[in-house]
This record gives structure tokens, sequence and C-alpha cells, in this order.
């Protein structure tokens, strides 16, 4: 069933869309994420045009993401300031991601650019998620314990200005490394069309040393503002977000969420990680040969300039 | 007679012996049946065992995380457990056994009684007001009454300290 993307300027079929959100929406069920860095590289690597992919991917995080922070908000999992201050730095760094796409769109460079950003982020966070996975296996098949975690080391912290007592995550630390890694993540969040949860959940964590019970829900606070800045400007400035895309993939996003969130509790920790791991660095990998390997027509018409 | 000195030597073993179990959740009339069992316990003879049951992490990204979130729930009720502990000492003057696990509050309560048969009696409160008397006592008296291995005593959450005082 072939529907035609208005936006994407192209004709895909509307099951295969359907079914990629399903399944990225039934990992980001499992998994509590938002799944845009899936999603993305997957619509890039079926053809959908970079910028298309980007602004409707980061459109889908957020669909994913109000429903997670609806529930965490009301069990009282989400630090409002910290997320404030997260949202801050966030949306200068959204706000700036987009000109930094605009001016690449411009300079004719945008699929190189998303694509190589894509290989970068995913091999790394692919190959820590396996390495990490294997590791939690190997020791278990070893001494049947879990794994020790690392102790949280933020004296650096404490010199810096602007202090501010974030009572929800019982820190008293200052502003800047919260702002930026929210700007950070910000920047990310409008080149690859992701939410971010994935590097925000572990940077909160290991940066800021903030307890795990509210990581979660204050990253989704973030989250699903900047995915809504970022959606607003790529549509506004840059003008590609394609409502039937998005339509079609929240429709397969939200039952397969729904689908993926009933089986969390069912699953293997480690084995689904290193699948998932696994999955990630096959994306990097198909967006890699995608860049070296020499394209089907040589030449392309573009418009003039 | 020497044979009923023994079995009243034994019974007063037995009362000491008895354990009064509390499930520790967040509800406001667990207080209640905390203090019920310390009466008990102080009045009559026995001890007080304290059971949390801590939510298992789902599914995170990173392996690490979800170990590090496990470890500081486990923490987090231990803290909530000694705290507790201190004022079922200065209650019943002896301290209470702490049982932590890990899982859904009714399957571990069930699980926890099956194995240890040290437990005596199971105490409950249940929540004022017309929304039903929480879930722990609507399972155990409802669809999973067959499952249950000891007694239990529902303490209604609408008594005060004195009342308990009364009673006990």
């Amino acid at each position: 069933m072939q529907v035609y993307l208005p936006i994407a300027e192209m004709s895909v079929d509307a099951l295969l869309l359907l079914g990629i959100g399903f399944g990225v929406g039934w990992l980001s069920g499992l998994f509590g994420v938002g799944g845009g860095f899936l999603l993305t590289p997957l619509l890039i690597l079926i053809g959908i045009p970079a910028p298309v992919a980007v602004a409707s991917g980061a459109n889908q995080t957020i669909g994913a993401s109000v429903s997670g922070l609806i529930a965490q908000w009301r069990r009282g999992n989400v630090d409002a300031r910290m997320g404030v201050v997260l949202l801050a730095g966030g949306f200068v760094g959204s706000s700036l991601g987009v000109q930094l796409f605009a001016l690449l769109r411009r300079l004719g460079q945008v699929d190189l650019a998303v694509a190589f950003f894509y290989v970068v982020v995913l091999g790394t966070v692919g190959l820590l998620m396996v390495r990490e996975s294997v590791r939690a296996i190997i020791r278990r098949r070893r001494t049947g314990g879990a794994a020790s975690p690392k102790a949280h080391e933020h004296t650096w912290l404490h010199g810096m200005p602007f202090k501010m007592r974030f009572r929800k995550s019982r820190l008293y630390i200052s502003v800047v490394p919260p702002a930026l890694v929210g700007f950070g993540i910000g920047i990310l969040s409008a080149v690859m069309g992701v939410g971010g949860g994935f590097m925000l959940v572990p940077a909160m964590i290991y940066l800021l040393g903030m307890p795990t019970s509210v990581v979660i829900g204050t990253s989704l606070f973030q989250v699903v503002f900047v995915a809504a800045n970022v959606t607003l400007l790529q549509a506004w400035q840059v003008g590609t977000v394609d409502i039937v895309l998005t339509m079609l993939l929240l429709a397969g996003g939200v039952a397969g969420a729904q689908f993926g969130a009933a089986m969390g509790t069912k699953l293997r920790g480690e084995e689904t990680r290193a699948l998932l791991g696994l999955l990630v660095l096959a994306v990097a990998l198909g967006l890699a040969w995608g860049l070296i390997r020499a394209p089907d027509n040589l030449f392309a018409i573009g418009p003039a300039r | 007679m020497p044979g009923s000195e023994e079995s009243a030597a034994a019974a007063t073993a037995a009362k000491r012996d008895r354990i009064f179990l509390v499930v520790v959740d967040d509800s406001p009339e667990r207080a209640i049946a905390l203090r019920y069992a310390c009466l008990r316990a102080r009045k009559g003879g026995g001890r007080v065992a304290l059971l949390r049951v801590v939510e298992p992490v789902g599914l995170v990204e990173w392996a690490g995380v979800g170990v590090m979130m496990q470890e500081e729930r486990r923490e987090e009720a231990e803290k909530m457990l000694s705290g507790l502990a201190a004022e079922v000492n200065e209650i019943t003057g002896g301290f209470p056994i702490l049982i932590i696990r890990e899982g859904t509050p009714r399957d571990e309560l069930l699980k926890l009684l099956e194995e240890d048969p040290r437990i005596s009696i199971l105490v409950l409160a249940m929540a004022p007001g017309s929304g039903g008397p929480g879930p722990l006592v609507t399972a155990l008296t409802g669809r999973y009454s067959g499952r249950l291995t000891v007694p239990m005593t529902l303490v209604p959450g609408t008594m005060d300290e004195k009342e308990l005082d009364r009673i006990t």
C-alpha cells in the first residue's frame, strides 16, 4: 500500500512505516526510551531524505515520551527544578542546532553530516552497550552475582559558581554543569532528531551525581520540551516535518509501546540489552556503508545555485 | 504436677517465640499496624518482623544504570527499616527482624509466609474511608485467601493510640 509523503516528496509503503513505528515503539516501551536514535537512521536507510527523517523522528520522540513523563510525574519522580535548568541549556542548544542544520542544508551537506553524526554516536553507544552487557553476562556465569556500580564522584562540581539547591535530587551544585549537559543534548537532538535520553540518563548519573530514582522522569521532562522545540523550529525554519510520515509512525509507535511495556518485566536484562546494542551497531554500520560505497547515480540533478 | 509445669513453660517459650509480621508499605495506616504489633509483642511476648518489598528495576538501556537503581532502592529500604526498627525497639525493648524482598508485595509476602515457619501472625491495617481496605487486604481476604498459611489480624485504620493501648 503506497502512500505519498508530501514533504519528503516520495512514495513509501504505509505498512512498512507502520511496521517501523511499531518496532521502535516496542523497544521504547520495553526500555522506557524515546527510540528516536533508532527511528531516524531507519528512516534514512529506507530512503527518506535526512532532513525529513530528522525532523519527523524528533516528533515521534515526543509521542513516546509524553506518556512516560505523565506516569513518572504522578509517581513524583521528576525533579522539576533540575529539569528547568537542563531545559534552559536544552533550548539554547537545540535552537543553535537547528541553525546549524539549516546552514548545512544550504551548503547541501546535510545528508552527509547527519549520517556522519549517527555513525560516530551510534557506533560508540552500540559498542559500549554490547561491551557492558557481555561483561555482565560473563560475570553472572562466573559468580552468579550482579555487577557492582561505580560510586558517585563529583568533586569538581563543587568548585563552580551559581550554586543551587535541588531538593528532589538531594544535590547542592552549580547550575553550570547541568546547563552544559542540556546544551549538548539539545544540539544532538536538533541535528540527529533524537530525544537524547539514552545519553542524558548516564550523563545525569555519572556527571551530575543525581539519584537514579529521579533520573528517568527528569530526562523525559527535558526530552519532551526540547523535542517539541526542535519540531517547531524545524517546521518553521527548515520546513521538513512531514505530517503523513509522522502520523503513520505515531500510530505504529503507540501500539508498539503498549506491547513492549507489557513484556518489559519478562525478559532477561543482559541478553535483551546485548541485542539492542547489536541492533544499534548494525544501524551504524548500515549508515557507514552508505557513506563509503559508490552511489548508484554518480550525478544528481539539483536546483541551480 | 510436673507435666503441667513443663507445658506451661513451653507455652511461655512459644509466646516469646511468636512473631508478628508487619508489611511496611507507603500507606499511612502502616503505622497503626506496626503499633498494634509492637504493643501485642510487648504485653503478650513475642517479636516483630518487618517486611519491605522493593519494586524491581525494569529494563534500562544501560546495565550500569540498572544496577545502580537496584542498589539505591535497596539502600533506601534499609534506611527506612532501620528507622522503624528503632521505633519498635523503643516500644518492645527488642529489635525486630528486618526482611527486604524484591518483587510485587503480595507475591513476596505469600512466598515469605510459605518459606519461614517462624512467623505466626500477619498484622495488616485497613485503610480508613470508602476507598476499600487497601490492595493487600483485598487480595488476602479475597482471591488469595486460600494461600494464607498463618492467621491474619486486621486493624482498623481509624483506631488511635489510646484505643490500641486499651485492646492489646
